[in-house]
């Protein structure tokens, strides 16, 4: 279970986020929505550890991990997909999928895994040797996923997945990633701007506005909730 | 035999010696983006912990792992203790920084092992090998000379290239960010890279020592056209910087041998403006589009 | 027209004044210390002078307009070797024309270096930069009957003049010559930075692309940068060659190109104030250092070399503990005292909220 408490992070004067909580159970996807600059990717980089709090705390099953380096809490089994520039460009796309998955030195469950990515986007496949810096926005972002993937990590922090992506790719990625929720119980913090197919995969929603939550519940409540969508999602 | 020929020989000597520390400048720049203008100087320093051995009664094999041993364990308290306090202060700064450390140990060295000129003992002869009835410009020394840093690339190549280890090394240097949220210790890999790098560094320092005396500025050249070397090959290439290396290392011997030693500087500035000026980062960069 | 003219004027006149009026006032202070102090402080002052010119020049270069040059000492090679080469053919050449032929013949060759230098980027700069610093004093070794070889060519002093009485000091006239070559070039860097080109320096430096999309000549600014900076150099160079009484390759090591890159640093980058300190630095912390170790009875071996491992020492650490140099620490002393509110500190880092544009998803 990943508890977000209270968290305030701020850049200098500017403070991104304003005593924000939130919870997110085993096996199920919270949404977090909102406008650019509402502070999503803040709030996914704080808990990653890549930002450091000004107040509050993040725990992963009743454990502080606040103060943690980001390759501690990774190694906690929290896989973080950054918007955009995840990848390792200069290295190939085979060496990208292992990376994500050598902490757990498990050489065998490793091989099964990067099989099973490879299964999930055989475009990858196809390039496996290639340096990543020579893939298209779409596949770099497969890459991204495939390498959480391979990670077998716990909970998945995904900062924007839809970015770049052809709608069809993104119905697949988060078919799978859904899958895994309910089958092996992956806990997803999913980041998005486009909140209504975000809505319509995950279990809850919580809407950021400047920082503080506007807004939070059922996803399907709050799909239906006129006023919210008029007034935050914009659609 | 031809003069050439000759030049061409001791060229390939040398040029192993700058390639050995073009590539230890080139390991620390793609591990830090930070050129060690240090790396002659630590190197000489090892030189002299090595001799130093020597001088209380150790053989030769025991001062040379002492040098390379010493070598690994400076490169990784230097990066340790000064160079990640200053990873995001300006680029500059590392490089004032890596120049005060250069000065210091150049003083230091003699403090600590007195300000005389030393020879250092070479492992085999320095004589040339006699070929029939001729005798050529290449020694046994020579001979290890080229297969021991040609042994350490190929195990650096192996290690980079083949392990996880050093997957997760290059990972750590190309983007410390994302490689952290893989759950790499991106401190250690960039400490190990530097422990390797002047590993490589001290190598170079303990196999040219005999052919140069042992004093403390006696590994500036090296450095100098090291860094050139790396500079023409590209800083972020390892093969850029072998070659490079080697290429210094027959610039210099043809430059000396036919137009005279006090030349051999100027040919290799003309080398490496020739070199920049058709390709400003180096024979081996790849121009390369990095997007978003 | 009249009213263009009174904008200029407002713009204009007021920075310029202001440098002058610092300018006349640096003089005057100058002045009246180097008739206070003993010959042997005013061949420091005069070292201090010369380091001055050579940094504020590498400033302009390094810290306002991003070149790293490692090899600014060959540029001062050429002023000096220029200036010896005058003094040999022509004893009584006047001072000022030695100087401005010496900054010439810098400048022009600092074109050519320029447009060399314009093609390559950080490191890559550095490293040809530190190249050239080594191979120009070969050339002079090589080239013995012109430039004397690895003796060099002795300098003439430049005798003070005779309404100055027969026993003025030559140091404190030395002194001056140096010290008015470092106001004057202070003076017109300080307002050249104030102008368009300074302000397309700063912006080449901080972003060529924009700079292009701003209308920038991005290669010709650089070039500019070059020259002046080596016209500076070459100043530096023949003041040198004045002050040391020959001009030789040793004179004109690695190490000097490698002392002025540490002085700007040191100082605090990007500021003429900064190169002062890095020269009063550079010449004054060497002797305090050895002049301490000599006041200790030490083993040799380690008194000869203390200075310098304290030297070495000193950079280090400054750069762990003040890494924005002397300047860059006075600055913030004196940020302390002025109202804090007023300016608010800046954020500005990677992932900031986004204020002005709560545009909707789409």
């Amino acid at each position: 279970m990943l508890e977000v408490n209270d968290l305030t992070v701020a850049y200098g004067p500017v403070v991104a986020l304003h005593g924000v909580s939130l919870t997110v159970a085993d096996g199920s996807m919270t949404a977090v929505l909102g406008a650019n600059g509402a502070g999503k990717t803040t709030l996914v980089r704080t808990i990653s550890g890549l930002t450091r709090p000004r107040g509050g705390s993040v725990r992963l099953d009743g454990r502080d991990i606040t103060r943690l380096a980001p390759d501690e809490i990774a190694r906690l089994g929290v896989a973080h997909v950054p918007q955009g520039q995840g990848v390792l460009a200069e290295l190939t796309v085979d060496e990208n999928l292992r990376l994500g998955g050598l902490w757990r030195r498990d050489p065998k469950g490793q091989r099964s895994a990067l099989a099973e990515a490879y299964d999930l986007f055989p475009p990858l496949a196809n390039r496996r040797h290639v340096a990543a810096f020579s893939l298209s926005g779409g596949e770099r972002q497969m890459l991204s996923v495939g390498r959480a993937l391979v990670a077998r990590a716990r909970v998945l922090l995904l900062d924007e997945p839809s970015l770049g992506l052809a709608r069809l790719v993104l119905v697949q990625i988060m078919a799978r990633i859904r899958a895994l929720v309910t089958e092996r119980g992956l806990t997803v913090l999913l980041i998005e701007q486009n909140a209504k197919s975000a809505l319509s995969v995950a279990d809850e929603g919580i809407v950021l506005h400047l920082g503080k939550v506007v807004a939070r519940g059922r996803a399907q409540h709050l799909l239906s909730e006129e006023r919210l969508r008029h007034a935050y999602l914009g659609f | 035999m031809s003069r050439f020929f000759v030049l061409t020989l001791s060229g390939l000597t040398q040029g192993a010696i700058y390639a050995a520390m073009a590539l230890a400048l080139v390991m620390i720049w793609r591990a830090t983006k930070v050129i060690n203008f240090a790396q002659g100087a630590m190197a000489m320093f090892t030189t002299y912990l090595a001799l130093f051995a020597i001088d209380h009664g150790a053989p030769y094999w025991v001062a040379f792992a002492v040098a390379i041993t010493s070598g690994l364990l400076l490169g990784a308290i230097i990066e340790r203790v000064l160079v990640r306090p200053v990873e995001s202060a300006p680029p500059l700064n590392v490089v004032i920084l890596t120049l005060g450390l250069l000065l210091f140990l150049e003083a230091l060295a003699p403090m600590a092992f007195g300000g005389q000129i030393r020879s250092f003992p070479p492992a085999f002869s320095i004589v040339g090998l006699h070929l029939g009835n001729s005798q050529v410009a290449f020694s046994p020394f020579d001979a290890f000379t080229l297969g021991a840093v040609l042994a350490v690339m190929v195990l650096l190549m192996l290690l980079f290239q083949k392990t996880n280890l050093g997957l997760r090394m290059r990972a750590s240097a190309f983007n410390p960010e994302v490689s952290g949220l893989l759950g790499i210790r991106v401190g250690r890999m960039l400490t190990l890279g530097w422990a390797l790098a002047s590993l490589v560094g001290a190598l170079a320092g303990v196999l040219i020592a005999p052919s140069l005396l042992l004093y403390p500025t006696f590994m500036d050249d090296v450095l100098v056209f090291g860094f050139t070397g790396a500079v023409i090959g590209g800083l972020d290439s390892a093969v850029g910087a072998v070659v490079g290396g080697l290429l210094m290392g027959f610039a210099l011997s043809y430059v000396g041998g036919y137009f005279g030693s006090d030349l051999e500087t100027v040919g290799a500035l003309v080398i490496l403006i020739a070199v920049l000026m058709v390709r400003p980062r180096g024979l081996f960069s790849l121009q390369r589009l990095r997007q978003v | 027209m009249v009213a263009v003219r009174s904008r200029v004027d407002r713009l204009v006149a007021p920075t310029l004044r202001r440098h002058l009026l610092i300018a006349l006032g640096a003089a005057a202070v100058l002045l009246l210390l180097s008739a206070q102090i003993g010959a042997y402080d005013d061949y420091n002052l005069t070292a201090v002078a010369i380091f001055a010119v050579a940094a504020a020049g590498l400033t302009l270069l390094t810290g306002l307009n991003g070149q790293l040059s490692l090899g600014h000492g060959a540029l001062m090679a050429i002023g000096a070797y220029t200036a010896s080469l005058l003094l040999k053919d022509h004893r009584q050449l006047p001072v000022i024309v030695v100087l401005l032929i010496s900054v010439l013949s810098a400048g022009v060759i600092g074109i050519a270096f320029g447009y060399a230098a314009a093609r390559l980027r950080g490191p890559y700069l550095a490293g040809a930069t530190l190249t050239l610093a080594v191979a120009l004093p070969q050339v002079a070794t090589r080239y013995k009957s012109i430039f004397g070889g690895e003796s060099g060519l002795t300098v003439p002093p430049s005798a003070p003049p005779d309404w100055l009485g027969a026993d003025f000091p030559p140091e404190r006239w030395l002194a001056w010559i140096a010290l008015a070559a470092a106001v004057v070039t202070m003076l017109l860097l300080a307002n050249l930075l104030r102008s368009a080109p300074g302000r397309a320096f700063k912006a080449v430096r901080d972003n060529e692309a924009a700079a292009a999309l701003a209308g920038i000549d991005v290669a010709r600014t650089q070039v500019l940068a070059f020259v002046i900076s080596a016209a500076c150099a070459g100043l530096a160079g023949a003041l040198f060659a004045y002050w040391s009484g020959i001009t030789s390759p040793a004179g004109f090591s690695l190490g000097l190109s490698l002392q002025l890159i540490t002085a700007i640093v040191i100082g605090g980058l990007g500021s003429l104030a900064g190169a002062v300190w890095g020269s009063i630095v550079l010449v004054f912390v060497p002797l305090l250092t050895s002049g301490m170790a000599s006041t200790v009875h030490l083993p040799s071996a380690v008194a000869d070399n203390l200075p310098l491992a304290i030297y070495g020492g000193i950079l280090v650490i400054a750069m762990l503990v003040a890494p924005h140099g002397i300047q860059g620490a006075l600055r913030r002393i004196l940020a302390i005292g002025r109202a804090r509110w007023e300016y608010p500190p800046r954020g500005g880092q990677k992932g900031v909220v986004d204020w002005d544009d709560p545009a909707p998803g789409t």
